[in-house]
């Protein structure tokens, strides 16, 4: 019997790669915090983004093949229907990041106010490219569409804060201070994100937040 | 007409947003008010305010709050619409940090004037600052018993107020891919009116929705609070109140303006400190989806949704860009094309493939690489994305090139002949020197 080269065989050019392994990471917290979200809405599906937020946070800043397994086993949806979410949206990270996650907006009015001079100075500084993460692991360089604070180009969303009126003159000493800094990462901004779906928590705080 | 602060009566006192201080300037009065009246009496104030939906759409409101079944048989549900994305406006952004008890107040009037008892703010995810600021005033309202059940006494009143937070999508911004995105799914739009029910009859879960902007509930608030007539005796004939203007771009003073609407745009520039950096040479007035004013054509529009559109352009969102005459028309139109490329769902081909196909053009216009029919192909492509998907991000990818052919054709013209931009020596076509090749506009 012969089979077309697309089809998903074992030993084919097209065969599927392994199911991830199945881990279990959400902690006792992290399941309390799911279940509550999830009871904001009719249908536990709608959980579906929030519950990624809360494995971006778990599996410390990125979602692996595990991490979304594990939000679809625990929401009663299948790995594809969460995987396709997790793909669609760009601050899910399927790959690590740095230490800290510059996501500079280089969309118009950033554009028009000199965004690309602050981001190739960023380049020759961190000698990283756009998409690249330093040597160090301490920086992702990222250009992101609109951030919506234009009135403050050009503007910076590192983890859970905007620094803003950036050029190319002053962007390098905010990112000595971020270099000692272990507020504003990925899973910060995930715990701030998760935390804010949660009724009280503007008294406990959440992420780089203090109340 | 000039400023008028109305749902910016208060933004900058201090710690206006704490809800004791909230409520010392009036906060909450619109609910107290709202309670003592008949459910549709709520919605005929809206109606006599003439206030229209401050997403971009200008959707008469009332239509939408009285559109939902008058009873508590089934559910149904209010959302607020926080998915701010369109390039040039960050309103809902300061409304939220300082205001948040604004929109807190003119959800749970839409809740209680549509028979609701359960409504969703959807905050775009990267908004975690403001998003703070409504947690918090969320909070507090259920403390002082403005939330839960049996509200302020009123016997079967009960509503709660939930956050849903997005992950990064312009396309969530769009009612129907909002809604897609609540229930936990890709942010695709869905079949709409006339093909399909608007959502007040079949929305989110299936149930009646009632979707608006976080503007618009702010606006909702102040009508209530103070009444329809009030609200109506601002503005022009048809477009009633006040808007907040976000100006951005080369402008001395960026900032939110809330304008009556009506007032001249030149006076906007005015206001806000005049133009930098050199002369006038456009203004986008509604955000990156509006098509381009040039200067000479300026003086001529007033910021209303109808002196916009019979300028050829609209009043949208309000993000106001101001540009200067050091601005390459053809570079910007690259980068909205590669905008509205990336963020495209992807759902409704014209749209998907045309995107990508427009910035193609673009980009070879702009690395030196135009051919002479380039402009017809681009006008070629923009007519058959207009109109031919599911939502209006395929429009809005359109419009703004179409626009900017037509009134800016001769700087097209040079690129394509030249290989070089028509500006000035400040703006070069990519080359292997910079390190990463995009475009280089000179900073104001």
């Amino acid at each position: 019997m012969t089979t077309s080269p697309a089809s998903p065989v074992a030993g084919g050019p097209n065969e599927p790669q392994p199911a991830p392994e199945k881990e279990q990471r959400f902690s006792a917290q992290a399941i309390a915090e799911l279940e509550e979200i999830a009871s904001h809405y009719p249908e536990r599906k709608a959980a579906c983004l929030p519950g990624l937020w809360i494995a971006q946070r778990e599996y410390g800043g990125s979602l692996t093949p595990a991490a979304i397994q594990e939000v679809a086993d625990r929401l009663g949806l299948s790995y594809a229907e969460v995987e396709g979410v997790a793909t669609f949206y760009t601050m899910y990270n399927l790959r690590p990041r740095g230490k800290h996650h510059l996501e500079v907006c280089t969309c118009l009015t950033c554009a028009v106010k000199g965004a690309y001079d602050v981001v190739h100075k960023l380049e020759h500084e961190l000698g990283v490219e756009v998409g690249g993460t330093t040597a160090d692991g301490a920086f992702t360089l990222s250009e992101v569409e609109c951030l919506d604070f234009c009135g403050a180009a050009t503007v910076m969303q590192v983890g859970d804060k905007y620094f803003t009126n950036l050029t190319p003159d002053n962007v390098m000493e905010l990112i000595e201070t971020l270099r000692n800094s272990d507020d504003y990462t990925p899973a910060k901004l995930a715990d701030a994100i998760v935390k804010i779906h949660i009724p009280g928590t503007s008294r406990t705080g959440g992420g780089s937040y203090k109340p | 007409m000039a400023i008028l602060n109305l749902l910016f009566e208060h933004r900058d006192v201090p710690n206006i947003e704490e809800i004791d201080v909230y409520e010392q300037h009036g906060g909450y009065a619109g609910l107290r008010r709202a309670i003592l009246l008949e459910r549709q009496a709520v919605v005929d104030e809206i109606k006599t305010s003439g206030l229209r939906g401050r997403g971009g759409a200008g959707f008469p409101t009332w239509i939408k709050w009285n559109g939902l079944p008058k009873n508590y048989d089934k559910p149904h549900y209010v959302i607020c619409n926080a998915d701010e994305g369109e390039p040039g406006t960050y309103k809902d952004r300061e409304l939220m940090l300082k205001l948040a008890h604004l929109l807190v107040e003119g959800m749970i009037i839409a809740g209680y004037a549509t028979y609701s008892k359960k409504g969703y703010i959807y905050i775009r995810g990267e908004y975690v600052e403001p998003a703070w600021q409504v947690r918090k005033a969320i909070d507090q309202a259920y403390e002082k018993g403005y939330l839960g059940k049996n509200i302020l006494g009123v016997e079967g009143f009960d509503y709660d107020l939930y956050i849903h937070l997005g992950a990064g999508s312009y396309e969530c911004g769009e009612e129907s891919a909002l809604m897609s995105s609540l229930m936990g799914e890709r942010g695709n739009p869905r079949l709409k009116a006339p093909h399909a029910p608007l959502p007040v009859v079949e929305g989110v879960w299936k149930a009646p929705t009632l979707i608006n902007n976080v503007e618009t509930y702010c606006a909702a608030t102040w009508i209530l609070a103070h009444s329809g007539a009030e609200y109506a005796k601002y503005g022009t004939e048809k477009s009633k109140g006040s808007k907040i203007m976000s100006v951005s771009g080369h402008i001395a003073r960026p900032a939110n303006y809330e304008i009556e609407l009506g007032t001249p745009l030149m006076e906007l520039i005015e206001i806000a400190g005049g133009v930098t950096g050199g002369q006038l040479k456009a203004v986008i007035p509604g955000g990156s989806s509006v098509q381009i004013v040039p200067a000479e054509q300026c003086p001529n529009v007033n910021l209303d949704y109808e002196s916009c559109q019979a300028n050829g352009t609209l009043l949208g969102s309000g993000g106001f860009m101001v540009l200067n005459d050091k601005t390459d028309i053809v570079l910007l139109m690259k980068r909205t094309a590669e905008f509205y490329m990336h963020e495209s769902c992807g759902k409704c081909t014209p749209c998907r493939e045309g995107t990508r196909w427009m910035y193609k053009i673009l980009d070879r216009i702009t690395s030196g690489g135009g051919q002479p029919g380039d402009i017809d192909l681009l006008l070629d492509i923009c007519g058959q994305i207009d109109g031919r998907s599911y939502c209006g991000l395929g429009d809005a990818a359109a419009w703004p090139i179409v626009a900017a052919i037509k009134r800016f054709r001769p700087e097209f013209e040079y690129w394509i002949e030249h290989k070089r931009s028509p500006v000035g020596p400040g703006h070069v076509p990519p080359t292997p020197e910079v390190l990463n090749p995009l475009l280089t506009l000179t900073p104001a």
